[in-house]
């Protein structure tokens, strides 16, 4: 059987989310597989939800854009709602537990937020305004659904600019289809020069990238710790 | 002798775009004319940055009819001209696209189809397929050939080129927005190195010589006094035409032997056509393929050929029926089991759909 796995990134414009979409698909490309990339687009210049589907496989891919996701990262209140369509029974479901309003970037050089390979009106590069309601209803046919305070982490241990390289680690790890080195090298690509200038920007993109991974790991070992007190 | 655009064959990952620009440029297009509009616009955004570093130019009219007139008089001129556009914008290139079919001016032009009718979605569909074959005042006199991935993109990119000055009909390449915006991995190359001739544009206007003494005078014509002068002119165009389908004519068919079904579609839609085969075929179900490549000359005699073979068909389009109207012409007085349709116009088409419509309708 080939394997495809199929991720759908969901947030505010200004998270970074098609940068997210983007970098994975590089990385699988990198590692010699079959890897498609589309952002929605539309006229709005700015506002609504970005959405980011990336497909990586060993073979080639069908459909550039997909009915359900196996992977669903929804980054924002309203990407939650947005992306529920994607959700099935078999669906890994992980969202910013955090959900405030995203902090705002207008500097590429970390967190990477914006770069040219796609339209501009694919990458919404102002912060819609989206308050906390706490009436969030997640998905409740997911397989799994795992929450992670990446915005909080993001503010309170590194970088208000690294927020996305939280969420690429987190869903490096929840898709498990590229390697992390081949990510780092995908980003030491696009950042390279940057990160020659200021090393220290390298340090705090991967710490973040690895502190993504890390939360994802923790949350799917405690779900494991759990079944095995159910038995 | 100019440096090669591409160094060596390699594999890249990039949108269909930035294909399409790369793919201009190594097939030796000198000139793009063109008017912004989405989704095709990067293709101008990368020819303007590529085409300063290889000696070609760029010139962005003030709309889509002034585009194509544009496009027409650099292949008049003897440059390899080329445009981009989409939606309402292959609309407006219609007029100036029948003038290349009358006159027999090799004309590239890449449309990646957006929604429709009018302004509708600026993001993806298969609307556009009336237009492109048959859209201008006259008989179709085009080629069309509607790619699926980007490595078709850049292969076809190249081969338009070819195609146009070697039977001077207009030659489109059809993507869409899909194929536009999304980024997956293609080898890139240079035509020459893998045996691929390129055909040298010719100037058809401003030879040297005075007209009538040195040489004969040129009289290219799109207007005609009576209607007789008219078909005596039509006619070997038709001919020509006809001459070329058998050449240009490209298709694609998979496990057609001992389908039970056959699914037809064409374009980034065909991928979902294959996945949803490949799928089936595993659980143990006869499903097979045809994919016309050129809309236009179409693989009518292939189809039949498959047809004779099993005709209960899913034909499955991001539009309404245009593709539909190709395939039944091709099997006029044909007889088939089963013509299935499955129309999403605007809307795209995946493999877990089709899974499902064919074990719903073998069951």
């Amino acid at each position: 059987m080939a394997i495809l796995v199929k991720i759908a990134i969901a947030g505010e414009g200004g998270q970074g989310v098609q940068a997210i979409g983007d970098i994975l698909a590089e990385a699988g490309n990198e590692e010699g597989k079959e890897a498609l990339y589309i952002p929605n687009f539309g006229v709005e210049q700015r506002g609504g939800v970005s959405l980011a589907f990336v497909q990586i496989s060993d073979e080639q891919i069908g459909s550039p854009k997909f009915q359900h996701g196996d992977i669903v990262i929804a980054l924002s209140e309203r990407a939650v709602a947005r992306t529920k369509q994607y959700v099935t029974g078999d669906t890994l479901f992980v969202y910013d537990s955090s959900l405030i309003a995203p902090p705002e970037v207008a500097d590429e050089a970390v967190g990477l937020q914006v770069y040219d390979s796609v339209a501009p009106e694919a990458q919404a590069d102002a912060v819609s305004e989206q308050p906390k309601t706490g009436k969030v209803e997640l998905p409740k046919n997911a397989k799994k659904v795992i929450g992670i305070p990446a915005t909080d982490i993001a503010l309170s241990e590194l970088h208000p600019r690294v927020f996305n390289m939280i969420i690429l680690g987190a869903t490096v790890r929840a898709a498990g289809v590229v390697d992390i080195e081949t990510v780092k090298h995908a980003l030491e690509t696009k950042l390279g020069k940057k990160f020659i200038d200021d090393p220290k920007l390298r340090e705090l993109n991967f710490n973040a990238l690895q502190r993504g991974i890390d939360l994802v790991e923790e949350a799917l070992q405690g779900e494991e710790n759990n079944d095995q007190k159910d038995v | 002798m100019a440096e090669k655009p591409i160094q060596e064959e390699k594999r890249v990952f990039m949108t269909g775009n930035e294909v399409v620009a790369w793919a201009a440029v190594a097939a030796g297009a000198d000139i793009m004319y063109g008017y912004p509009i989405t989704p095709q616009n990067e293709i101008m955004h990368y020819w303007t940055r590529l085409a300063p570093k290889h000696g070609k130019k760029f010139l962005q009219t003030e709309d889509e009819l002034s585009a194509g007139f544009t496009t027409l008089g650099g292949a008049l001129a003897g440059r390899k001209s080329f445009s981009a556009t989409a939606g309402p914008g292959t609309t407006l290139f219609q007029e100036p696209l029948s003038m290349a079919e009358m006159m027999r001016i090799p004309v590239v032009v890449i449309v990646q189809q957006r929604g429709g009718p009018s302004t509708a979605t600026v993001i993806y569909s298969q609307q556009e397929v009336n237009m492109v074959t048959f859209g201008g005042n006259g008989e179709g006199w085009r080629v069309v050939y509607s790619t699926a991935t980007h490595q078709e993109l850049f292969d076809y990119t190249i081969k338009a080129f070819n195609t146009a000055w070697k039977y001077r009909f207009p030659t489109f390449i059809l993507g869409d927005g899909y194929q536009a915006k999304m980024r997956e991995p293609l080898v890139m190359y240079n035509p020459e190195d893998r045996g691929i001739e390129m055909i040298k544009p010719v100037a058809s206007l401003g030879l040297p010589g005075t007209p009538g003494k040195d040489r004969d005078a040129v009289h290219l014509r799109n207007t005609y006094s009576v209607e007789e002068e008219l078909y005596d002119a039509t006619m070997p165009i038709q001919e020509d035409y006809e001459k070329m389908s058998k050449e240009v004519v490209e298709w694609d068919e998979r496990n057609v032997d001992d389908a039970d079904i056959i699914i037809i579609s064409h374009g980034v839609v065909s991928r979902a056509a294959i996945a949803a085969m490949n799928r089936l075929r595993e659980k143990g179900v006869k499903v097979g393929y045809f994919r016309p490549i050129t809309l236009r000359p179409f693989p009518d005699e292939q189809l039949q050929k498959v047809a004779a073979k099993c005709s209960n068909f899913l034909l499955v389009e991001s539009a309404l029926g245009q593709l539909a109207r190709l395939v039944k012409s091709a099997l006029f007085n044909m007889p088939i089991d089963n013509f299935d349709t499955l129309y999403k116009p605007g809307v795209g088409v995946t493999a877990e759909e089709l899974v499902q419509r064919i074990e719903k309708t073998i069951k």
